[in-house]
C-alpha cells in the first residue's frame, strides 16, 4: 500500500479533483480555470486541509454494523426479504472480496449515498454538494484511518506484545477460553440446530422441563448459559409448532382433522417457510468465526449469540404466538378452531394484529365456503364435523324442527348468535324445500341472490373481517329462501285452506256436517270403547260428510279426515275416547305434528262433548216443546195431582231454561272469545309472518290460545272437572226429563181414552146401553187409580228433578266461583256472559 | 239429513208473504226463476236443501205448500215469472174457488173438509225428506182462509206430526185504520187460540208496525202491500240464514228456537230489524259496527211489533231472550265488546227470575245479492210487552161480542152450531191467560206463578169446566 508512486501521485490527483470541481462551479463560456490562480490555490490548500484533518465521521468504522444497521432499516420499512437478500450479499462480499480493502467505508459511501438520494430527491441538491462529502469519506481518509492504526473496524489498541492493555486484553481471552470448553460458533452452531428442533452437541432437548438445555457437563460462563436458554425457546417452541404440524399432516386422511385445520397448518408452514428464510442465511453467517477480542477475524460478519438475540427478536414473537394458537388449538376442530384463534386476533400490537389476519384469513376460508354453499345451496358440505350447523337423518315430519341444528362449540364468536341463526335457518328451507316439498324453485331464488350480492357471493369470495359482506349474503339469500318457502307452503300445499278445514271439522265449525255426525255416531259411543268398531265409524263419518255440506269441499281435505279412537282404559265409554283426525302429511305435518293433533283431539273431545250436551238439551226440549204440552188437557185430574203436574213441568223446565243458559252461553264463549278470536289473530300473524319459523309460533300460539281458553290448560283443571261432572249431570237430568214427559204422554194418553170412553158413556147411556153403563163404572175406578198412580209418579219425578237441581245449582255455582279468580282474563269473558243479567249475583246476595 | 222445513203458506196474506219469502230466497242462493241453479252460483257453503229439493232435472224446486181457498193470488203466481218455480202438485185451490169471506169459521170448517187432500200433500212432502224439521206457516191471523184454515192445519199438525216444530209468520191486523174485515176481532181471537196452544213458536208481525215503518224508517208516504211484504220477506229470510248457512252454532231449528222460548207458553216473538231498505231501494252505504247495529235492534222504532204500552208498563216489560243474527263482514271481537256496552248503558231489560243474555249469531251473508249495507242485523226477541197486543185483540174482541155483532155468520158452521159460542169465551180465557202468564214473567217470581191460584192454570181451560177440550171435538 506504501507505493512511493502512489505516493506522489496523491497531490496531483488532489489537484485534479479541485480543478475538476472548481471548474464544474464556473458559469459556462468563461475561460478555462487557472491552476495557478490565487483562488485556485486557494482552493487547493482548502482540499489539502480537509483532507488531512483528523476528523472522521462519528460512527465506528464497523463494517458489520453499518451492515447490521442498514439490515434493520430495510426491516424497518418492511422489506424483510431484502434484508435478507442484502445480508446475503453482505457476507459474500465480506468473505469473498479479499482484494477490496476498506470494506467499511465501502459501505459507508453506499449507505451515505442511498440516504442523500433520498434527502436529494426531496431538497434538489446538485451534484456539487454532494461531492466535498464524497471526498470527505474517500481513500484519503482511509489512508489516514489506516495509518493510524485502525484495521477493518476491529480497534487494535495496540499491536506491540509490550502494551499493557493489551495484555490485559490476552489475559481474558485467556481466561475466557480456559472458562468456556466451546467457542462460540459452535454455541451458535448449536443454537441454530436447537432453533430447528434438532439436538446440537452442546444443546440438547429435555423432555422434562420441556427446554432446550446446555448440557451441564459443558462448562461455559454464566451469562452464556442464560443466553443460550433464552434463544432455545425459539426452538421449543418451533419444536412445538411443527410437532403439531406434522401431527395434523400425519393423521390426515385417516383421522379428521378438518379442512379448518389443514388451512391452519398450511398457513403455519408459510409462516414456518419465512423463518427457514431466516435461519439458513443465519446459519452461513455462524460458519464464520468469533473474532475474540485479540484475534483479527477472518471474517468479519460472523455471528455472536448476542447478535443471534438481535436477529431472532421478531420470528420468537411470531413464533411464540404460534406456539400458543398450536397450544390452544391442539383439541379444537373446524368452527371451534376458528373463534379459538380469532380470540387472539384482537390484539392492540399491529404486528400481532396483522399476523392475526393474515392466519385468520386462510383459516376461515374453509368456513366460509361452507357458510356460502349452505346457505345458497343447502349443501351441508362437511366431512370432518367442523361446521356450526350440524344434520341428522331424520323423518321428513321432524326434518325442520330436528333435523339440523346449531353447534355452538363450533360456531366462531365472530359469528353472531342470531346471524347463526339466520344462516341456519336459510339452508334449513332449502333442504325443507327439497326434502319435503319436492320444489326446485329454490334454485332459481338462490341463483337471483348470488346475481344480486355480486362477486362476493362466489367461491371464495369473501372470508374472515368481512362479516358485513356475510351478513348481507345471508340475509338476501333468506329473504328470498324464506319467501319462496311460505309460498310453497301457501299456495302449492294450501296451509291456509288445511288450517280452515281442522277448524271446521276438529274444531266443529261445520255446524250442519257436525250436527249428522252426532246424530247418526252419537248412538254408537254408549258403549264401552272396546267393544266400538272404529270401521263402523268410520262409514258413519263417511255418512255424515255426503249428507252435510262437506261433501262439497275439496276432496283431497276430505280425504285425510278420519275416525280416531284416543286410547282408552277399561271403562271409558265410546264419548271419552271418539275422536276426528286430520292426516297433515308432508310437508304441513312439520306444523301438525303428531303433538300439535293429540292437542287438537283433545280439543276435539272437549267440545264434541259440549256438543254432545247440548244435542241432548235440545232433545229435552223437543220433547217439551210449547205444543206438546200447551195443547193437552189435563182437566179431568183432580186438582192436587194438576198442581203436581204444573209443578213438576214448571219445575223441569226452569231447571232447563237455567242449564241450556249455562251450555249456550260456554257455547257462545267458546266460539267468539276462544275459536273465532283466536283464529282471527292467527290470521293476522299468519299474513306478517316471514319465514316457516314465524308460522310455527303462530301456530303454536293459536293452539295454546284455544287450549287455555278452552280450560284445557294446566291451570284450569280443576274447572275443566268440574265442568265435566256438569256434563254428567246434564246427562242425567235430560234422561229424567224424558221420564217426566214419557209418563206425563202416557198419562194424556189414558184420559184422552178416559174421556173418549165417557163420551161414549154418555151416547150409549142415550141409547141406554146397559153393557156400556157397566164399562163407565170400570172407568171410574180406572181412573181413580189413574190418579192415584199420576200422583205417586209425579211426587216422585219432582223430587228427583228437586235433587238434581240442587246438585247443579251447587255445582255451577262452585264453577261459576272459580271463574273470577282465574289467571286468564278471557274466562272473566265467561263469566260475564253466564251472568249477562246479573242473575247470580241477585242469589247470591 | 238437512233438516227440511216445509212451508205451508195459506191464504191471501200467506201466499204473498210466502211468494216474497221464495223469490228471497232464490236470489240468495242464486237459483233462478225456474229454479236453475245461475251460472255464477258456484261459491258453496250455503245449505239449499233445507228449504229447496233437487228434482231430477236439476231443478230445485221449493218445499212449499201453496193454499188457498180462492184462486187470485196462486193465480197471480201461476201467471209471474215464477211459475215454473214451485211444484203444481203441491198448490192447492179449493174447486169452488169462493173463498172464505173473511169468516174464520168457514175457513176452519173448509180445512176440514179438505184435509184429506192437503195432508196427502204434506205426507207427501215429509215422506221426500230425509230428516223433517218442521213446519213454517206463513198466514194472516185476520180473514177468514188463514186464520181459519191456518187454525185447522195447526190443530192437525200437532195432531198428526206432534214431534215436530210448528213455526209460523203471523200477520196481525192493523189496528190503527178500520179494517174492510169487521170481524177481524173475533178471527183474530180464535186464531190466537190455535197458536197458544198449537204453535211452537209464533213470529208476529204487525201491520201496524210495519205500516209505521214503512212511513217513518223508509219514508214512504203511502207503503202498498209489496212494500211491507218485502220487510216480512226480509225478516223471514233473516231468519233462517243460520239454517242455510251453517256455522259453528244455530244449525237447526229447533237449536235456534230452544233459547229463545224457555217456557212453553210464551212462545210468541217479536223481531227487529236493521238497516231496513225497502226491495232494491238505493241507500247510503254506512259503515256500521256490530255495537250499532245491536243497539238498532232494542231500539223500538226498528221493532216490527206495536208496543201498546202505556209508559209505566211499558218500563215494567223485560226481554226473556233475545237472538241477534248478524249478517255480513263481521270481526267477531267486536261482538263481547258489544255486549259489554249494552250492559253498561242498561240497555236492555232482562228478567229476573233466571239467567239470560242476548244470544248473538254470526252469519254469512249470500255472495249473490248486493246490499248498501256491509253489515245487518236481525233481532228475535221474546218480550213481555208483547201482552199488550194480545191485550188489544181482547178488548176489541169484548166490543164486537159486547154488542152480539156479526155472530150469525159464525152459527152457520158446526163449531158454533146451536148458539154454542163457548169456544169464543174459551179462546178468550186462553189469551187472558197467556197475559197474565206475560205478566207474571216481569216479576222475579215467575217460578211460583200458577201455584198458589189453582184456577189460573197452566192450560188455562181449567176453569171451563164441562167444556170439551178441543182434541174431543175434532
Amino acid at each position: 500500500m506504501d507505493d512511493e508512486e502512489e505516493q506522489k501521485k496523491l497531490p496531483d490527483l488532489v489537484k485534479a479533483l479541485v480543478h475538476n470541481l472548481l471548474s464544474q462551479k464556473l458559469p459556462p463560456n468563461s475561460p478555462p480555470l487557472n491552476p495557478n490562480s490565487p483562488e485556485f490555490q486557494n482552493s487547493l490548500r482548502y482540499a489539502h486541509r480537509i483532507l488531512s484533518s483528523h476528523l472522521t465521521p462519528s460512527i465506528t468504522p464497523d463494517a458489520a454494523s453499518i451492515a447490521e444497521s442498514i439490515k434493520r432499516r430495510l426491516a424497518t420499512q418492511g422489506k424483510s426479504s431484502e434484508a435478507l437478500s442484502f445480508a446475503d450479499l453482505y457476507t459474500k462480499f465480506a468473505s469473498k472480496a479479499t482484494d477490496v480493502d476498506n470494506k467499511w467505508a465501502l459501505l459507508h459511501l453506499f449507505n451515505i449515498i442511498s440516504q442523500d438520494r433520498k434527502t436529494a430527491a426531496k431538497s434538489q441538491l446538485d451534484a456539487s454538494n454532494l461531492l466535498p462529502n464524497l471526498t470527505l469519506s474517500d481513500n484519503n481518509v482511509t489512508r489516514r484511518i489506516d495509518n493510524r492504526g485502525w484495521n477493518d473496524g476491529v480497534l487494535l489498541l495496540a499491536k506491540d506484545p509490550e502494551n499493557r492493555r493489551d495484555i490485559a486484553f490476552r489475559e481474558f481471552v485467556k481466561l475466557v477460553k480456559e472458562e468456556n470448553d466451546v467457542t462460540e460458533e459452535a454455541m451458535v452452531t448449536d443454537v441454530l440446530y436447537a432453533c430447528q428442533g434438532v439436538d446440537g452437541k452442546y444443546v440438547k432437548f429435555d423432555s422434562e422441563d420441556d427446554c432446550y438445555v446446555l448440557l451441564d457437563s459443558v462448562r461455559v460462563s454464566r451469562s452464556t448459559r442464560s443466553m443460550v436458554h433464552k434463544l432455545c425457546e425459539l426452538g421449543v417452541l418451533f419444536k412445538k409448532v411443527i410437532g403439531y404440524i406434522k401431527q395434523s399432516m400425519d393423521r390426515f386422511p385417516a383421522e379428521d382433522v378438518g379442512t379448518v385445520g389443514q388451512a391452519f397448518c398450511s398457513a403455519l408452514q408459510d409462516e414456518l417457510c419465512e423463518y427457514y428464510k431466516l435461519l439458513a442465511v443465519l446459519e452461513a453467517q455462524s460458519s464464520n468465526p468469533v473474532p475474540l477480542l485479540c484475534e483479527s477475524a477472518s471474517s468479519r460478519n460472523y455471528l455472536s449469540l448476542r447478535r443471534l438475540a438481535v436477529w431472532v427478536a421478531e420470528p420468537i414473537v411470531k413464533m411464540r404466538l404460534m406456539a400458543d394458537l398450536v397450544e390452544k388449538c391442539r383439541v379444537l376442530r373446524g368452527g371451534a378452531m376458528a373463534g379459538a384463534i380469532h380470540l387472539h386476533a384482537r390484539h392492540g400490537d399491529p404486528l400481532v394484529h396483522e399476523f392475526m389476519k393474515r392466519l385468520l384469513q386462510r383459516v376461515c376460508s374453509p368456513l366460509f365456503e361452507m357458510v356460502r354453499r349452505w346457505v345458497l345451496e343447502g349443501e351441508l358440505e362437511d366431512i370432518f364435523a367442523e361446521f356450526f350447523i350440524v344434520g341428522q337423518p331424520v323423518k321428513a315430519e321432524s326434518l325442520w324442527r330436528e333435523g339440523y341444528r346449531l353447534h355452538d362449540a363450533m360456531l366462531p364468536s365472530f359469528i353472531s348468535a342470531s346471524l347463526a341463526q339466520r344462516i341456519l335457518r336459510t339452508g334449513k328451507s332449502i333442504n325443507f324445500l327439497r326434502v319435503c316439498c319436492e320444489d326446485r324453485g329454490w334454485a332459481r331464488a338462490a341463483t337471483e341472490v348470488a346475481t344480486d350480492t355480486g362477486a362476493t357471493a362466489r367461491r371464495g369470495g369473501f372470508g374472515y373481517g368481512e362479516t358485513d359482506t356475510l351478513e348481507s349474503l345471508v340475509d338476501e339469500a333468506s329473504k328470498r329462501i324464506d319467501k319462496h318457502l311460505l309460498d310453497v307452503i301457501y299456495d302449492r300445499y294450501k296451509f291456509k285452506e288445511h288450517c280452515l278445514a281442522i277448524k271446521r271439522y276438529l274444531l266443529l265449525g261445520q255446524g250442519d256436517f257436525v250436527q249428522y255426525l252426532m246424530d247418526i255416531v252419537g248412538p254408537e259411543l254408549s258403549v264401552p270403547a272396546n267393544t266400538i268398531s272404529s270401521f263402523k265409524l268410520a262409514g258413519l263419518l263417511e255418512t255424515a260428510i255426503r249428507a252435510s255440506n262437506a261433501q262439497y269441499d275439496d276432496p283431497d281435505i276430505l280425504d285425510r279426515l278420519r275416525v280416531k279412537m284416543m286410547p282408552h282404559e277399561s271403562g271409558d265409554r265410546g264419548w271419552d275416547v271418539f275422536s276426528l283426525e286430520y292426516d297433515a302429511r308432508v310437508p304441513l305435518d312439520t306444523v301438525f305434528t303428531e303433538s300439535v293433533m293429540a292437542r287438537y283431539l283433545r280439543i276435539f273431545n272437549f267440545l264434541w262433548k259440549l256438543k254432545r250436551v247440548e244435542h241432548a238439551l235440545i232433545g229435552a226440549w223437543k220433547t217439551m216443546k210449547p205444543n206438546c204440552i200447551t195443547s193437552n188437557s189435563f182437566i179431568r185430574l183432580q186438582s192436587t195431582v194438576k198442581m203436581q203436574l204444573v209443578s213438576a213441568l214448571r219445575r223441569c223446565q226452569v231447571l232447563w231454561v237455567e242449564i241450556n243458559h249455562f251450555i249456550s252461553n260456554l257455547q257462545y264463549y267458546i266460539m267468539f272469545e276462544v275459536l273465532e278470536i283466536s283464529w282471527s289473530n292467527f290470521l293476522s300473524e299468519m299474513e306478517v309472518a316471514k319465514d316457516l319459523d314465524d308460522l310455527l309460533a303462530a301456530h303454536e300460539k293459536y293452539m295454546n290460545s284455544i287450549v287455555e281458553k278452552s280450560l284445557l290448560g294446566e291451570l284450569s283443571q280443576s274447572l275443566y272437572k268440574s265442568l265435566i261432572v256438569i256434563f254428567d249431570l246434564i246427562l242425567r237430568f235430560r234422561s229424567h226429563a224424558d221420564l217426566l214427559y214419557e209418563g206425563i204422554h202416557e198419562l194424556q194418553a189414558r184420559i184422552t181414552e178416559s174421556s173418549l170412553s165417557s163420551r161414549d158413556q154418555k151416547k150409549t147411556r142415550k141409547q141406554l146401553n146397559d153393557k156400556s153403563a157397566e164399562q163407565g163404572s170400570w172407568i171410574a175406578d180406572g181412573r181413580k187409580a189413574l190418579t192415584q198412580r199420576a200422583g205417586e209418579f209425579l211426587r216422585k219425578m219432582e223430587q228427583d228433578l228437586d235433587a238434581i237441581s240442587k246438585e247443579y245449582s251447587s255445582l255451577q255455582e262452585e264453577f261459576i266461583s272459580q271463574l273470577p279468580v282465574q289467571q286468564h282474563v278471557d274466562l272473566k269473558f265467561l263469566f260475564f256472559r253466564l251472568d249477562f243479567n246479573e242473575f247470580y249475583r241477585r242469589v247470591v246476595s | 239429513m238437512p233438516r227440511e222445513i216445509i212451508t205451508l203458506q195459506v191464504g191471501q196474506c200467506g201466499n204473498q208473504i210466502g211468494m216474497e219469502f221464495w223469490k228471497q230466497l232464490c236470489s240468495e242462493h242464486g237459483i233462478s226463476k225456474d229454479g236453475i241453479l245461475e251460472d255464477f252460483a258456484t261459491q258453496g257453503g250455503d245449505r239449499k236443501d233445507v228449504f229447496f229439493y233437487q228434482a231430477d232435472d236439476q231443478h230445485y224446486i221449493p218445499r212449499a205448500l201453496l193454499i188457498d181457498l180462492e184462486p187470485r193470488v196462486i193465480n197471480g203466481i201461476q201467471n209471474s215469472d215464477y211459475r215454473n218455480l214451485y211444484n203444481h202438485e203441491n198448490i192447492f185451490v179449493s174447486d169452488h174457488g169462493g173463498g172464505a169471506g173473511n169468516n174464520w169459521a168457514s175457513g176452519y170448517h173448509q180445512g176440514k173438509n179438505v184435509e184429506e187432500d192437503i195432508m196427502d200433500m204434506i205426507d207427501r212432502e215429509a215422506d221426500g225428506s230425509d230428516s223433517l224439521e218442521g213446519f213454517v206457516l206463513c198466514h194472516s191471523i185476520a180473514g177468514g182462509t188463514g186464520s181459519g184454515m191456518g187454525s185447522y192445519l195447526l190443530e192437525t199438525l200437532n195432531d198428526r206430526y206432534s214431534k215436530k216444530l210448528v213455526q209460523t209468520y203471523s200477520v196481525f191486523p192493523n189496528q190503527m185504520e178500520t179494517s174492510d174485515v169487521v170481524v177481524q176481532p173475533y178471527n183474530s181471537l180464535l186464531t190466537l187460540k190455535r197458536l197458544t196452544l198449537n204453535a211452537d213458536c209464533v213470529v208476529v208481525l204487525d201491520n201496524t208496525a210495519l205500516n209505521r215503518i214503512a212511513v217513518e224508517r223508509l219514508h214512504l208516504s203511502n207503503p202498498t202491500f209489496a212494500q211491507t211484504n218485502s220487510l216480512v220477506s226480509t225478516v223471514m229470510s233473516a231468519s233462517t240464514t243460520t239454517l242455510r248457512y251453517p256455522g259453528y252454532m244455530n244449525n237447526d231449528l229447533v237449536g235456534l228456537l230452544a233459547s229463545l222460548i224457555p217456557t212453553p207458553r210464551c212462545h210468541f216473538l217479536m223481531t227487529g230489524y236493521t238497516p231496513l231498505t225497502v226491495e232494491r231501494q238505493a241507500n247510503v252505504i254506512r259503515k256500521t259496527t256490530v255495537l250499532d247495529v245491536m243497539r238498532r235492534l232494542l231500539q223500538a222504532k226498528n221493532i216490527m211489533v206495536s208496543s201498546y204500552a202505556r209508559t209505566k208498563d211499558a218500563s215494567q216489560a223485560k226481554y226473556i231472550s233475545i237472538l241477534n243474527i248478524i249478517q255480513g263482514e263481521v270481526d267477531p271481537t267486536q261482538v263481547h265488546e258489544s255486549l259489554q256496552r249494552i250492559r253498561e248503558r242498561k240497555l236492555v231489560n232482562f228478567i229476573e227470575w233466571g239467567p239470560a243474555s242476548i244470544q248473538v249469531a254470526l252469519s254469512r251473508k249470500s255472495p249473490y245479492v248486493q246490499t248498501a249495507h256491509r253489515v245487518s242485523g236481525l233481532m228475535l226477541a221474546s218480550h213481555t210487552s208483547i201482552r199488550h197486543l194480545f191485550s188489544k185483540c181482547l178488548s176489541q174482541y169484548e166490543k164486537l161480542r159486547r154488542k152480539q155483532a156479526f155472530l150469525d155468520n159464525y152459527r152457520k158452521f158446526p163449531m158454533f152450531a146451536d148458539n154454542d159460542l163457548s169456544e169464543f169465551d174459551e179462546s178468550r180465557d186462553i189469551i187472558e191467560s197467556l197475559v197474565d202468564e206475560y205478566k207474571a214473567c216481569e216479576s222475579p217470581d215467575y217460578i211460583k206463578w200458577g201455584m198458589e191460584d189453582p184456577n189460573n192454570m197452566l192450560t188455562g181451560e181449567g176453569n171451563a169446566a164441562g167444556s170439551l177440550d178441543p182434541k174431543s171435538v175434532v
